[in-house]
């Protein structure tokens, strides 16, 4: 067995009943593992004619060579697939304790092909690998089908990753879910699982992870652990999560479901998470090998219990005017058991409230419902006919777009105000929002050019901080004051102009944007959590990675090479994604949130993204990535700077590969406004690789911020 | 901070805020309602004393019941008992008392894989290792208990034999009295 690495690939043909077994090394020494390798089995599998729903479509699962070991965060599975949402990259990741557990049983990736002619699960025991009837438990809830499962198995031991009845029936956003409140939620996975008739992946490992050098490795993880420890972001989301958060992104206005809450009354404290969590919350907890425990558990009696973390809170609740805290903690244990994705069915009903409120659809085209905002009636009816596809249920299922051309057909154009409803739909390629709006500059930029058509991979965290600072419920004013001092020179560092931390600025965003997405490739690589890394404030960064790789591995590994490996896995996502048909002008957000200016909060009547300004921050963007302007594809050199020589065959043989014009980048080096960000690539490198000086700062800071809290 | 500390070169954490050096003859305390389940002290004791991840031969484990989905972790560990039947009743004369750390430990070359310690314990601590059929236990790290280091909940703590069960009483009357103020602030006392 190789150090760190279970050493094999699984591809599991769901058609046949084969199994094939592949070596990781062939992908590991260029990809690392996890998303990367998942990137690259994708690319070879899929590409724009691949049928999202069909046989031809793979879900492959990914850990990485830190998932399952002794460094904190080890948890993380990627899992990708062609996406039923949008038609592109479908990917997301989840934690819990499946994935160590895969580790232990000595296999990296699981890959589904193929389509089982009936339902069945894959049984994985150390190196037995079976395919099993699921007869038993098709139909159950997440919950409930694992609980039998292990039932029947007669062993507690086994970690499972299962689909509820939403993915069963192919609803296009469907999500996978593992134990209690451990989601794959994006980008309709649960779907693609479903079309294969594969209910779970069912593991027990007991062969361990094989390490090199276990005294240095020991001591790499034990210093992560402890820098972990010793960041004032763990201190709060070790005690209290998300929560204050949460409160923060409401009370600054960023969490306010864009433009569905243009005309909402303010709702700033209506409903007090901490409130909740400390009525009913029972325990704090986390994931396998994490210091952090960000998650809450509670039991809410007559309800029952669950776990829920993070975005869980403002979705069905606020942003859908929902202040039953009872009624709003049930519809998201029905997420979980019955396997949708709490963002997209939030974002879907916050949709219809807002045609129903310009009075655009009525009880015809609902089946009945009445789309007011907060009705309990209407919520609950919409969601059970999405999990089974009765009714209007059966065309929301399908998506945004597939929802807007029935209600098209079905409303005359004039009550439409001359627009479709799609124009309403906050979606990017078809993708459900959060609620996070874009009107928020560095949001808007990672909106359009997420990997997954979804800020959240390429979060502009400084922007998060430095907008959410000053309302921030638990900080005094001289931690709000050092938290944006902070983040003020991290942007002026990466953007190389003040104007990149400055939320009325465009220029320098897309260096912010772009060193998050690359920042949180590492994590996604090696198969660890990428919230803590800079991405919450708990600054893990590569040389950490490279640190208990080198002793892990038994060789050395260089922070560059995983920077420059995260690198590699995005262009090679991108290069998928064009393939796919994504082109500049798909990286966007909708239409009708341009030059709309915040509604609530602190930053109220404030911000708006404009066209140009967008437009602006994709250049910069693009140039920073190495991307064509014209068409945002990757240029053949970039492709051939990472190693991509087939793939810029593969493109080329498509006649879509660009070549980087000299006469373009010469005229944007001339643009004055340009030049910060076209600086040496090595010192980009550099640049990233090195602990972030704001992370010292904020650490040597803390004592003194500490003393004058408490003074 | 909370849970803060610096790590010398043995890797012992020192100065962590609220725990005390290193006891002689001390004794795991293990405290279940503040574990959350993250089996960190598994993956840590496996490293420490196989040089290798591996929850399934980890000396502590950590166990988890979700009836309702209510999650109840509690971590078994040997208690080190002051007459241990596992010592009594092996049939190998396999394992004994250190003198130094006071642990009951297992001598491997002697041991039959007979499970009778897996039988016999009450808390059913110790474990038949996967990879060699032998009885595994925990030894307290020679002293310096590995799990304890890295438990960011403080669940496990190493104090003096002594003072274990004051330790316990002083923790439960804070836990009370935590209960106390939230049941206050509630109304509800």
């Amino acid at each position: 067995m190789s150090y760190l690495y279970g050493g094999k690939i699984l591809r599991v043909d769901l058609t046949s009943g084969d199994v094939q077994i592949v070596p990781t090394e062939r992908y590991a020494t260029k990809y690392v593992g996890a998303r990367g390798t998942n990137a690259r089995l994708l690319y070879e599998a899929v590409d724009g004619t691949t049928d999202p729903l069909g046989p031809e479509n793979i879900v492959t699962f990914g850990t990485g060579p830190l998932t399952g070991t002794t460094f904190p965060g080890c948890s993380r599975t990627d899992v990708m697939c062609k996406s039923p949402v949008t038609s592109l990259i479908g990917d997301c990741s989840f934690g819990g304790d499946w994935s160590a557990e895969l580790k232990n049983a000595g296999w990296d990736h699981v890959v589904l092909e193929g389509r089982s002619p009936h339902p069945v699960y894959v049984y994985i025991r150390n190196d037995r690998v079976e395919i099993r009837d699921a007869g038993p438990y098709w139909g159950l809830p997440n919950y409930e089908a694992q609980a039998a499962i292990r039932a029947d198995l007669n062993n507690p031991n086994y970690k499972i990753v299962s689909i509820g009845p939403g993915g069963e029936n192919q609803v296009t956003f469907a999500s996978i879910h593992s134990n209690i409140g451990n989601s794959g939620s994006r980008t309709g996975i649960g779907a693609v699982m479903g079309s294969k008739n594969c209910k779970a992946i069912v593991v027990r490992g007991t062969k361990g992870v094989a390490v090199a050098d276990p005294e240095a490795f020991l001591e790499a993880c034990a210093e992560a652990h402890l820098h972990i420890r010793g960041t004032e972001a763990y201190a709060e989301y070790h005690e209290i999560g998300l929560l204050a958060d949460e409160l923060a992104y409401v009370r600054c206005g960023i969490e306010c479901g864009g433009d569905a809450h243009d005309t909402a009354p303010s709702f700033d404290d209506k409903f007090d998470y901490s409130a909740f969590w400390k009525r009913y919350g029972y325990k704090r907890t986390g994931c396998t090998g994490c210091p952090v425990h960000c998650m809450e558990a509670y039991n809410v009696p007559g309800v029952g219990a669950t776990i829920i973390s993070c975005e869980l809170y403002p979705q069905l609740g606020a942003e859908l005017r929902n202040y039953d805290e009872r009624f709003w903690y049930q519809m998201v244990m029905q997420c979980h058991k019955q396997g949708l994705d709490n963002t997209s069915v939030a974002t879907i009903l916050q949709w219809l409230m807002t045609l129903w409120e310009l009075g655009i659809i009525d009880e015809s085209i609902t089946g009945g419902y009445r789309m007011e905002w907060g009705n309990r009636e209407a919520i609950e009816g919409i969601f059970w006919d999405i999990v089974h596809r009765r009714g209007f249920g059966d065309n929301l299922a399908q998506g945004m777009k597939a929802a807007a051309d029935y209600m098209d057909a079905k409303v005359p154009l004039e009550k439409r105000g001359g627009k479709s409803t799609y124009y309403h739909a906050m979606q990017v390629n078809n993708n459900p929002m959060y609620g996070i709006v874009g009107r928020f500059h560095g949001q808007a930029l990672a909106y359009s050019v997420g990997r997954r058509s979804d800020l959240i991979s390429d979060l502009d965290m400084s922007e998060f901080l430095i907008v959410s600072a000053p309302v921030y419920p638990i900080w005094d004013e001289a931690t709000k004051q050092a938290y944006t001092e902070s983040e003020q020179a991290e942007g002026l560092r990466l953007g190389g102009t003040p104007e990149a931390a400055d939320p009325e600025g465009y220029k320098g965003k897309a260096a912010l944007v772009h060193d998050m997405g690359m920042t949180i490739g590492l994590p996604d690589t090696v198969g660890t959590c990428k919230w803590h890394t800079k991405f919450l404030y708990m600054y893990i960064d590569a040389p950490h990675y490279a640190k208990a790789l080198s002793a892990g591995l038994g060789r050395k590994v260089e922070p560059e090479e995983l920077v420059t490996a995260s690198l590699r896995m995005r262009n090679l996502e991108r290069a998928l994604e064009c393939k796919m048909g994504r082109r500049r002008e798909n990286d966007t957000i909708p239409e009708k949130e341009f030059d709309k200016k915040v509604a609530h909060g602190y930053w109220k009547g404030k911000l708006g993204t404009s066209r140009e300004g967008l437009e602006r921050m994709k250049s910069e963007y693009y140039l920073i990535r190495g991307w064509d302007l014209a068409t945002g594809i990757p240029y053949k050199e970039t492709l051939q700077e990472y190693g991509l020589e087939d793939v810029a065959q593969d493109l080329a043989s498509l006649d879509m590969l660009p070549e980087r014009s000299e006469s373009e980048t010469a005229a944007a080096m001339k643009d004055p406004s340009l030049a910060h960000i076209l600086m040496d690539e090595e010192e980009r490198r550099a640049r990233g690789a090195a602990k972030s000086e704001a992370a010292e700062d904020v650490e040597k800071r803390a004592p003194e911020v500490e003393k004058a809290a408490s003074a | 901070m909370a849970g803060t500390g610096v790590i010398d070169a043995s890797l012992k954490i020192v100065c962590a805020e609220g725990r005390e050096e290193v006891p002689e003859h001390g004794r795991l305390l293990v405290e279940p309602e503040k574990c959350t389940g993250c089996r960190t002290c598994e993956l840590f004791c496996s490293l420490k004393n196989f040089g290798e991840v591996n929850p399934a031969r980890a000396r502590i484990h950590v166990v988890r019941s979700q009836k309702d989905n209510i999650i109840t972790t509690v971590p078994v560990v040997c208690q080190q008992c002051e007459d241990p039947l596992c010592m009594a009743m092996c049939p190998a004369g396999a394992l004994s008392r250190n003198q130094e750390t006071y642990a009951v430990v297992v001598d491997h070359d002697a041991c039959l894989g007979c499970r009778t310690c897996v039988q016999v314990c009450p808390f059913g601590a110790p474990s038949v290792d996967p990879r060699t059929g032998k009885s595994e236990k925990c030894d307290l790290c020679d002293g310096d208990p590995t799990c304890v280091k890295f438990c960011s909940q403080e669940a496990i703590k190493f104090v003096a034999a002594e003072e274990e069960s004051m330790t316990r009483k002083r923790d439960m009357v804070d836990t009370y009295l935590e209960h106390l103020r939230a049941a206050s602030a509630r109304g509800t006392v």
